[in-house]
């Protein structure tokens, strides 16, 4: 499987992605309770027996998101391994910190693989990756010093781990009549949460300006047009439910005092935002180069 | 039906939450053995079910979805009122920035536990619990340490909560909300873990050491847990049912 053409087309499919889940939940709705029973001990294998059954019968959206989702574990275990492979000084702790997330998400790669193996499905395999963004030496770098000033290898780590929460964020709806797929998701994507809050962290001490929630109050890292995406959207201070009229807060909801502005920060800070599985794609694929 | 959860908030059963779910299965697995009989069972009970308090003076946070966001609301509720009481009366020995930290969290969840109220008004009205009574004797509100582990407690049963009731919402836009309380929660988490030791935000007391996933908890093995802060008693059986 070629994976730049996988997120192309995962990109491509991404605005009429509703009509395929719902089209999916039909189909599917009789296979929500089987799950359940899975042990944990058996959880890859019992995933794998309703991943097959998707796929099976013609909807490749479960796939998608696992593949997804594997491609985004393989693109953070990645870089975290070639960070503490480099030569890059790291200061106090952080080495072993590093060890831990890079730890992590290799078993995300080992679940998801296993969850894809259990399901008879092909599992892609792992793209090369440039995370300085040059392409391979065929571009213009944009972080040229990724692996050996640290300060740079942390705003990078940032924007993977919070690109990683709102793409599983995303993926969530795909995966709702799939209990125990779902769970499993819910599970990566908390992990993903505390690495970018603790990634936050490390940059706090090196006195950046950004705390461990996404905030408005946060530096801007991103370059428009090119990373910005990772961003997009995230501190809206309003929230949409199922008839997509806004709804909350209502003018006449009680939450703070304070001003007009700060009680907006903190609505924006309160929930993370999903991120379609095209802008997880496009974040990626500055990183992918074959 | 309310009888099974008479002994939640106990302090043994509040020493082992992760027991009650495993109670709960066997038992789901004998009553499979009479499963027309259990059905008609369940289905006789749903009217009180939905109901917001049970004749016994019991919290019964309902069934299906309107269950699952009365479960979230509760929770919400309870950390709502915990950050609520150290903003207004901080350690002593927490620092500015750590004060001023605190005073983010309490904001995210006073705005949280608005949002479920808002919610659950809107789309099920009549449906609502009544707003709970918490109980945080066993937590000294002058003292960083144990303000902090208190903390740390309910982020991290809060994400386990989340983790494991994500599955019984069946309208995909309150699952979607769920998910964006959800990692936040989890920042919070590994925020107040740093401050207790740096670098435990995710350590291997809280993520499985072999798969790297957080915790799922059930929401009965949830509430189990969050009794002893809560002087209701709360009914979760049905919750997502």
């Amino acid at each position: 499987m070629n994976i730049l053409k996988l997120l192309a087309d995962l990109a491509a499919v991404d605005p009429d992605s509703y009509e395929r889940i719902s089209g999916r939940r039909g189909v599917l709705a009789s296979l929500g309770q089987t799950g359940r029973r899975a042990v944990a001990a058996a959880v890859p294998l019992a995933f794998g027996a309703v991943l097959q059954k998707a796929y099976g019968r013609q909807s490749a959206t479960v796939l998608d998101t696992f593949t997804l989702a594997l491609t985004l574990e393989y693109l953070e275990s990645e870089f975290y391994k070639q960070a503490l492979a480099s030569s890059m000084t790291f200061p106090g702790n952080t080495r072993s910190v590093i060890q831990l997330i890079a730890k992590h998400e290799q078993e995300h790669v080992s679940f998801l693989q296993a969850t894809l193996t259990a399901s008879g499905a092909v599992i892609p395999a792992k793209p090369k990756f440039d995370f300085t963004g040059s392409k391979n030496g065929t571009a213009p770098a944009l972080y040229p010093a990724v692996f050996q000033d640290f300060g740079t290898f942390l705003k990078v780590a940032q924007l993977l781990e919070d690109t990683g929460v709102r793409a599983y964020k995303g993926q969530v709806d795909v995966l709702i009549t799939e209990n125990d797929l779902l769970e499993a998701a819910l599970r990566i994507h908390a992990v993903e949460a505390r690495h970018a809050a603790h990634i936050r962290g490390m940059r706090r001490a090196l006195k950046a300006n950004v705390r461990y929630w996404i905030s408005a109050k946060d530096e801007v890292i991103t370059t428009p047009n090119v990373t910005d995406a990772v961003y997009a959207g995230e501190n809206i201070d309003k929230q949409l439910l199922p008839d997509l009229v806004t709804f909350f807060p209502t003018p006449t909801t009680q939450i703070l005092t304070g001003t007009k502005e700060q009680v907006a920060i903190s609505l924006g800070e309160a929930f993370d935002e999903p991120m379609t599985a095209a802008a997880a794609s496009s974040i990626a694929s500055l990183f992918i180069y074959a | 039906m309310s009888k099974i959860i008479n002994s939640g908030g106990d302090e043994a059963e509040f020493a082992k939450p992760l027991y009650v779910p495993i109670k709960r299965r066997s038992f789901f697995m004998y009553a499979g053995a009479t499963a027309g009989a259990t059905a008609l069972l369940l289905s006789g009970c749903s009217d009180d079910d939905d109901n917001g308090v049970t004749p016994a003076g019991m919290v019964n946070l309902g069934a299906g979805d309107v269950g699952v966001l009365n479960f979230a609301y509760a929770l919400e509720q309870l950390e709502a009122a915990f950050y609520a009481r150290v903003k207004a009366s901080p350690a002593s020995d927490f620092s500015a920035t750590e004060k001023d930290y605190f005073v983010q969290v309490a904001a995210h969840e006073a705005i949280h536990r608005d949002f479920f109220k808002a919610a659950i008004n809107r789309d099920a009205p009549g449906k609502i619990i009544q707003d709970l009574t918490p109980v945080f004797d066993t937590i000294d509100f002058t003292k960083r340490a144990s303000v902090l582990s208190a903390a740390r407690t309910f982020e991290d049963l809060g994400v386990q909560a989340y983790n494991g009731a994500g599955k019984y919402l069946k309208t995909p836009a309150y699952l979607v909300i769920a998910g964006q309380i959800v990692s936040v929660e989890a920042r919070h988490a590994a925020y107040v873990r740093d401050l207790i030791s740096n670098g435990s935000f995710a350590d291997d007391s809280i993520i499985d050491p072999i798969t790297g996933l957080d915790k799922a908890l059930e929401p009965t093995a949830v509430i189990a847990a969050a009794q002893g802060f809560i002087k209701e008693k709360l009914d979760a059986t049905n919750v997502g049912k």
